[in-house]
């Protein structure tokens, strides 16, 4: 079977910088933190110790028509708001896509932690008291699924192809992104929207903060942390926001004149198997490795490593030992969860877009406080201020809870509309 | 309550709850076909907010399911109202 090849044709973010991808990429290229201090919102909860988060931006909700609205919450607003980003991107903001597929070719794959964590705490405040499940509304449920941004997205654009949820906490973006590549070249699917959403609540941050990898040493100095790689770091930043990209089908993209980003060369998605919060560097270097086998590549032809690195004191130390065995200390590599905190299952996709934009720059941004890389981070090569040459092709990492490894290669193909689009 | 304070307090529901313009709310307006409501509607109006609003519990009614304007929804609770003051089968909560 002839396997197509799979383009990146759309782009579409929102991050705590703010609303698409321009903006996230200023805020990287002036080393900005978009950690703010949730003392006030947040310090009537017990036993909380992480008083930091990177909000997102507010959206209109409102323009929104209400009977897609009413089954959205704040992270579908988010994948939302993306997906039509990246669809005016692809095909220009006059048109919302559909135009171009057959029915059924363009799909929707978008994952997060959970459904709305917000919704959820409506939830159960509404019915516990009285044990009344008639105060539930009715569509509540809508917005607590787990797919509940995928199907949101799907029903406000019509689509009618292949909607996926790709539900694994911080890796669920980046599988959303594999997941579509394989919809692609399989033939499956002409074109697919896919990434990740998420939304902040307490209980996200909690439930990190319960295992001590949530930061908490910084909450009077919030532009500190999180640190990734650094030898102070001490936990992750709750983040929320969307990435969502438009994968498309080489021949496809090719006879409709799209301009082209990258080609997605190699993906890979594997487990530890052998804890359920620990990041293992074994498993970590399979999955790095069996990307590169999949995109037939070799380490040595790699430019960048987007890594991980959440700033946790054992996933960064595991990520390290990785990414060392496979690239020593030859290949670049930034974290740039310092810039926007850890927007977890949109983590993959936003980092993959500003990847794809230092691509098509020619630049490297380094990891926002990392001032002293810690000798369990050593022996790669950090970059700690901002580096201009030429990148080809990288790899994106991504790592999440249950053991859930991604990784996913993109190559350059030289287009100069993609090149001059954006920022 | 009379008719006309039921008539009121549904309308302020529907501006609030489903966003349409006062003078769209015509008595002999279609639920669905002239203001918009679906399936989804009917069953956040039934079973949620009339329970809210006028404490009268809907959901195995076999008389709301007939409900198709606007004046229907109007008498409807009316007379559920009513019933409820009379002791009826309605199940009114605080």
């Amino acid at each position: 079977m002839q396997l197509k090849r799979v383009v990146i044709t759309g782009l579409g973010a929102i991050t705590p910088m703010g609303v698409g991808p321009g903006p996230f990429l200023d805020g990287l290229a002036g080393h900005r933190s978009a950690t703010v201090s949730m003392r006030d919102q947040w310090q009537h909860f017990c036993n909380l110790h992480s008083l930091v988060a990177a909000p997102g931006p507010d959206l209109d909700e409102k323009s929104v028509p209400r009977q897609n609205r009413r089954s959205m919450s704040r992270m579908s607003f988010y994948g939302y708001d993306a997906a039509r980003q990246a669809l005016a991107d692809a095909f220009g903001s006059e048109s919302d896509g559909r135009d171009h597929f057959s029915p059924g070719r363009l799909g929707c794959v978008i994952g997060s932690t959970t459904g709305s964590p917000i919704a959820l705490n409506e939830t159960f405040e509404t019915m516990l008291p009285d044990r009344d499940i008639g105060k539930l509304t009715a569509v509540k449920f809508f917005q607590c699924v787990s797919h509940t941004v995928a199907m949101n997205v799907a029903q406000c654009l019509g689509i009618t192809g292949t909607v996926l949820a790709t539900n694994a906490a911080c890796a669920s973006g980046l599988q959303a992104a594999g997941a579509a590549y394989d919809l692609i070249r399989l033939g499956r699917q002409d074109a697919v929207l896919c990434g990740g959403a998420e939304e902040l609540h307490p209980s996200v941050t909690g439930s990190f903060d319960v295992l001590f990898a949530a930061s908490a040493r910084y909450n009077d100095t919030p532009a500190e942390t999180p640190r990734p790689f650094d030898r102070d770091r001490d936990g992750i930043v709750c983040g929320e926001g969307a990435g969502i990209l438009l994968l498309e089908d080489h021949e496809h993209a090719c006879a409709r004149g799209a301009k082209i980003y990258a080609e997605v060369i190699g993906y890979h998605t594997c487990a530890s198997g052998d804890h359920i919060s620990q990041s293992n560097r074994i498993a970590l270097n399979r999955c790095l490795r069996q990307a590169l086998a999949n995109a037939k590549i070799s380490p040595e032809q790699i430019d960048y490593v987007n890594a991980h690195a959440a700033g946790t004191i054992q996933g960064d130390a595991e990520e390290a030992a990785a990414i060392r065995e496979i690239f020593g200390d030859r290949v670049p590599v930034s974290s740039l969860k310092g810039n926007i905190g850890h927007t977890l299952g949109a983590s993959g996709p936003i980092e993959l877009i500003a990847t794809l934009m230092m691509m098509r720059d020619n630049v490297i941004y380094p990891t926002l406080n990392l001032r002293n890389p810690a000798p369990d981070c050593d022996g790669i090569q950090h970059v700690t201020s901002t580096i201009s040459r030429p990148m080809d092709t990288f790899i994106k990492n991504s790592f999440a809870f249950g053991g859930i490894n991604a990784a996913l290669v993109c190559k350059k193909m030289i287009s100069e509309p993609a090149l001059k689009n954006h920022g | 309550m009379d008719k006309q304070q039921v008539v009121a307090r549904i309308a302020t529901l529907f501006e609030t709850e489903f966003e349409i313009a006062p003078d769209r709310l015509l008595p002999d307006a279609h639920l669905f076909q002239d203001l918009g409501l679906d399936s989804i509607d009917m069953v956040e109006m039934i079973v949620v907010l009339l329970q809210k609003e006028f404490g009268i519990q809907l959901r195995d009614s076999e008389e709301a399911r007939a409900i198709r304007t606007l004046g229907n929804l109007h008498d409807f609770v009316f007379n559920e109202i009513g019933k409820s003051a009379a002791g009826g089968s309605a199940d009114p909560r605080p």
